[in-house]
């Protein structure tokens, strides 16, 4: 079986930056 | 404070909530998959990435395929209701769009060796994301809302009729993308190279996956959807 625990750790680091940064900028965005 | 005012602030505060729910939900995907899913046999941990990959992939697919039939609609209606939805859609998908370009890559690096292949599946789906990426810098180039809104329904069409395309390119042509794992017929008694279906212990994450980016697609494009309305209501009140 591969070693390959860091590639998943980016993967998941990537999309957990993209989409807790896009709730911000909306949640921001929404106040009035 | 006006009644269309009030409206708008429900539209925003429900679409935050769903958006809280959505982030929950993958928060419970990532506390499933590196805490109680034992790594796949042949890829080892790397799979582990399909359940921010494909959920990903999902939802960028929704929310394009929105914006063709949510265009299709404002040229038949008119409404321009209908042209803010699409551009909501349309942002939540290149959003989704990005984790799906970027995380596939990062797996074909350690599975494939290679972080990019022009393979049919992927060259597509680049094209797809492009096109969309082409449909905001069409409607950043034109000032008045009725043209802007016609000419974003047209691209957003063609995209959605990419949609279908895309999903179905692991069957047309040769690829070396993975084929779906969800909805795979069950292999024939004497076929050696045929993929046996997920077992319930991955395949569990993959599921939540689907239910937490829908719900989070349903969140973000709400909270869009109000903020474009917003902007709309007071350009006009501006204008009056």
């Amino acid at each position: 079986m591969p070693d390959n625990g860091n590639y998943l750790t980016a993967a998941y680091i990537v999309a957990a930056v993209i989409l807790v940064g896009y709730a911000v900028v909306l949640w921001r965005a929404g106040k009035q | 404070m006006s009644p269309a005012s009030d409206a708008i602030d429900r539209v925003i505060r429900r679409g935050r909530a769903i958006m809280v729910a959505g982030l929950l939900g993958v928060a419970a995907v990532y506390v499933l998959s590196l805490g109680f899913t034992p790594p796949e046999a042949s890829q080892g941990l790397a799979f582990k990435i399909l359940y921010v990959h494909a959920p990903s992939a999902w939802a960028m697919e929704t929310a394009f395929v929105m914006v063709g039939l949510t265009g299709a609609l404002y040229l038949w209606l008119g409404d321009r209701r209908l042209d803010v939805f699409a551009e909501a859609s349309a942002t939540v998908g290149m959003v989704f769009g990005a984790i799906l370009l970027l995380s596939g890559p990062i797996w074909g690096k350690t599975i494939w060796g290679a972080w990019w292949v022009w393979d049919p599946r992927l060259t597509f789906t680049l094209l797809l994301y492009l096109l969309f990426a082409g449909y905001f810098a069409l409607r950043s180039a034109l000032s008045d809302p009725v043209e802007r809104a016609r000419f974003g329904a047209v691209i957003g069409i063609m995209g959605t009729v990419l949609v279908p395309f895309i999903h179905l390119t692991v069957y047309l042509f040769r690829s070396q993308h993975p084929m779906p794992v969800l909805g795979r017929p069950p292999c024939p008694p004497d076929s050696p190279n045929c993929a046996p279906a997920l077992p319930w212990v991955l395949l569990r994450p993959l599921l939540l996956s689907f239910v937490a980016f829908t719900t989070l697609y349903i969140g973000f494009v709400t909270t869009r959807y109000g903020i474009g309305l917003r902007r709309v209501e007071e350009e006009s009140r501006d204008a009056g």
